[in-house]
């Protein structure tokens, strides 16, 4: 399989922790992809022009992470991240959103923060989405009981998206208000998963 | 079941949409709900401030339209919106995903003029979700020619129905169907559903 992937995207983090909870990383083919550059050929693999897109052994395109990440998941033997229908998977599933919510409002604020021309950013905007943020923050904050309880994609997304809080927007101190949420991360974001794929500039 | 909603959100018409295919709608109530009023209490369902927000019979909360499918998908006996495994099962969800990704898109286009101060617009963020649209309708023009989009109704085609539907109530100048024409014939087919033909946006 090869994936498209940027050592700066959550959405790819995501999928690199899921393969490498699954014992799958060795058979993942990474083609670093930069989504900004007007040259990139990416668009071949995903008309979106977003990271992460997997090409799979048959030749498949898949996106987005959540469809890679649920593919992966059935190509690994034993129990898996996504739970079967019931209560479990819809919390999982739940969390995942949540978490992707958390990271689709960070990506918003970062864009206007640092890509849009400077004369054309707004607050308001800034204000909107960090508002998100911090609301689906203190949600994850009131679960963080159940946090603990297994593994799922919905544990591996909301790391993911505290770990890109932490990467673009270290300011803003979410841990804060949230002492068991910040409890959570500190032991899940020591799992060797999530220590191999710390985001960072590429080079 | 009570469903947050919002008259013109794409996502809710899915969701809608899906209700109506598997014979659920009967159970589900509907709370009309404004997320740009200030007043808004959207934020205690849906901590993103989003429509749609499902609450099931069991007071858990589902907010956002994938996972509510899949929820509503257990739900019933008859044929699977989203196909249990293999291939039919990725096609599904991968097609789903482009057409996630042109709402996403015209939404961004939609949120760009409504929600921002005029002098705050940015030409180059319109430009770059134009070409996502551009190059996502391409690409479901192709899979339409290929027969991709026939066979039993899923939430994979059901998501690529909102999405044009979509884009004839906020961008009918852009004209999607000029050079797509396997495309529209789908749609013009499509849309004539029971389903679609409930669930028509108010213009």
């Amino acid at each position: 399989m090869k994936l498209r992937h940027s050592t700066t995207s959550p959405y790819v983090r995501k999928v690199s922790v899921t393969a490498l909870e699954l014992g799958l990383d060795g058979r993942i083919e990474r083609v670093p992809t930069n989504t900004m550059d007007p040259k990139s050929d990416h668009a071949a693999d995903n008309p979106l022009g977003k990271v992460p897109a997997l090409i799979t052994d048959e030749g498949e395109r898949l996106y987005d992470s959540p469809v890679i990440c649920e593919y992966l998941d059935s190509l690994a033997d034993g129990p898996g991240l996504f739970p079967p229908a019931g209560a479990e998977r819809w919390r999982a599933l739940r969390r995942q959103a949540l978490a992707d919510g958390i990271l689709d409002a960070a990506i918003l604020r970062m864009l206007e923060t640092r890509r849009r021309p400077e004369a054309l950013r707004w607050d308001g905007w800034v204000r909107l989405q960090s508002g998100k943020i911090a609301k689906a923050l203190d949600q994850l904050e009131r679960e963080a009981g159940t946090l603990d309880s297994s593994l799922t994609i919905g544990e591996i997304a909301a790391g993911c998206a505290l770990g890109y809080l932490d990467f673009r927007f270290a300011e803003d101190d979410w841990r804060a208000t949230r002492p068991r949420l910040a409890a959570w991360y500190e032991g899940f974001a020591a799992r060797p998963s999530m220590q191999q794929t710390v985001p960072r500039e590429p080079a | 079941m009570k469903l947050r909603y919002s008259p013109t959100s794409p996502y809710v018409r899915k969701v809608a949409v899906a209700a109506l295919e598997t014979g659920l709608d009967g159970r589900i109530e509907r709370i009309e709900t404004d997320v740009w009023n200030p007043g808004t209490d959207i934020a205690e369902d849906n901590p993103l401030g989003k429509v749609p927000a499902l609450t099931t019979d069991e007071g858990m909360v589902l907010c956002d339209s994938p996972t509510i499918c899949d929820y509503l998908d257990s739900l019933h006996d008859g044929a699977r919106l989203i196909p249990a495994e293999g291939p039919a099962r990725w096609q599904a969800l991968n097609l789903h995903a482009l057409a996630s990704g042109v709402m996403d898109a015209a939404v961004a286009r939609v949120v760009e003029v409504r929600a921002r101060p005029e002098d705050k617009r940015f030409e180059g963020w319109l430009e770059r979700q134009k070409l996502k649209i551009a190059r996502a309708l391409d690409a479901l023009d192709k899979q339409a020619a290929a027969g991709a989009l026939d066979g039993p109704v899923n939430l994979g085609t059901i998501t690529v129905g909102c999405a044009l539907g979509y884009l004839d109530l906020r961008f009918a100048e852009d004209a999607w169907r000029e050079g797509r024409p396997a495309l529209e014939a789908w749609y013009q087919a499509f849309s004539q559903r029971p389903s679609m033909q409930a669930t028509v946006p108010p213009g």
